[in-house]
């Protein structure tokens, strides 16, 4: 599930929507999420949010950390570090204290950087992008 | 006082010599008490009822998962603590969760009297310890009015308490019987391709929820079926049971 060179680490999902799941509604979590099935409607966490490469995912999300792999319809809204993986597809804006993205990525949306300093993003060596 | 709940399929004479074993073994440890065999006429909650009125010290419930539950129905949140002697033809799988050996093990068990204080779960007016099962099929579930889960392929469902195996469960969830949560366990069928083979494994953390089924029930400690459509709820700390080293939690 998870690849070594992904620098968002989950060893303690709270939550793990499975790749036969689809789940409809408003979610409020405080621990760590993985999704790798279908998500639609609107998403909070206090922690970090995984999203598997053939996930889907159509909400308005807030985290302090992701990793996309997936599909995501929405805007995302991080207080740390967002990864984006390869196949990744955003359809929404973005708001992250750092970032970075792996080549074939697709992003349709603005991306807005805050200048606070978050721990979650150290040593990253991917290519950062400020608007 | 120690009192003793014998489940009414003891009365057969095939247990005769067991239960014999078992009361040797009791005496010999200093836990006697009352007998309370039940018959087809008597009832767990009466009985149960009027032994904690009458100062029952400990409530031991003597047979298999359904006569655990039973008994756990009709202490109805009671502070005295159940002790569990598993005896049947098949394995208890309730009393190895807590990790309570069979028959004459037992006894020593209860000798040792290590007492954890458990949180039960509330299933329409049924209570249980450890999981509610049901098929993924048909089922629909609700977590705290606030999302919807839908299941796209065949498997199972568990509700969980007290995981009655692990075997199954992922690493990353909690599981445990003391925390005032639940855990919705979805386990989808293996799919397979030519290069490997997954299962499909989703795990929900919550404090209640609501079920439907139209066509099937859900199975809660092994051995009662409950209709839907059901409200779910844990009842934190619950429960004052008597467990052995080797429990699961």
């Amino acid at each position: 599930m998870f690849n070594k060179d992904e620098k968002i680490k989950i060893k303690d999902a709270e939550t793990i929507i499975g790749p036969s799941v689809k789940v409809k509604g408003e979610f409020n979590g405080q621990g760590d999420i993985i999704i790798e099935g279908i998500f639609e409607g609107t998403l909070k966490t206090a922690n970090a949010l995984y999203v598997g490469d053939k996930a889907k995912v159509k909400a308005d999300i807030e985290a302090k950390d992701a990793r996309v792999g997936g599909e995501i319809i929405g805007n995302l809204k991080l207080r740390g570090y967002l990864e984006i993986g390869p196949v990744a597809k955003i359809f929404g804006d973005i708001e992250a204290t750092s970032l970075s993205v792996a080549q074939g990525a697709i992003i349709n949306g603005d991306i807005k950087m805050s200048h606070e300093k978050q721990p979650a993003a150290k040593n990253g060596k991917a290519d950062e992008t400020n608007e | 006082m120690h009192v003793y709940i014998y489940d009414s399929f003891l009365n057969h004479n095939k247990y005769h010599n067991l239960l014999a074993k078992i009361e040797t073994r009791i005496t010999d440890l200093g836990l006697n008490g009352k007998i309370c065999r039940l018959g087809a006429s008597k009832n767990y909650s009466a009985t149960i009822q009027d032994e904690i009125k009458r100062g029952a010290k400990t409530i031991i419930a003597v047979g298999n998962d359904e006569t655990i539950n039973q008994v756990i129905n009709a202490m109805n949140g009671s502070e005295i603590p159940l002790g569990i002697i598993p005896v049947g033809k098949n394995e208890s799988l309730v009393a190895t969760s807590l990790g309570i050996g069979r028959e004459l093990l037992a006894c020593d068990i209860l000798s040792a009297r290590r007492i954890e204080k458990l949180d039960l779960v509330l299933a329409n007016d049924t209570l249980f310890l450890t999981e509610g099962k049901i098929t993924t099929k048909g089922s629909i579930i609700e977590i705290n009015q606030g999302y919807s889960i839908e299941i796209l392929e065949g498997g199972e469902v568990s509700i969980i308490n007290l995981p009655l195996s692990t075997v199954d469960l992922p690493t990353t969830g909690k599981f445990k019987p003391d925390d005032g949560l639940l855990e919705v366990f979805i386990k989808t069928k293996e799919t397979a391709n030519f290069l490997k083979k997954s299962v499909g494994q989703s795990v929900f953390t919550t404090k209640e929820l609501t079920l439907d089924n139209k066509s099937y029930l859900l199975r809660v400690d092994n051995s009662i079926d409950i209709k839907t459509p059901i409200k779910i709820k844990s009842c934190p700390q619950s429960l004052n049971v008597i467990v052995g080293k080797n429990r699961t939690f």
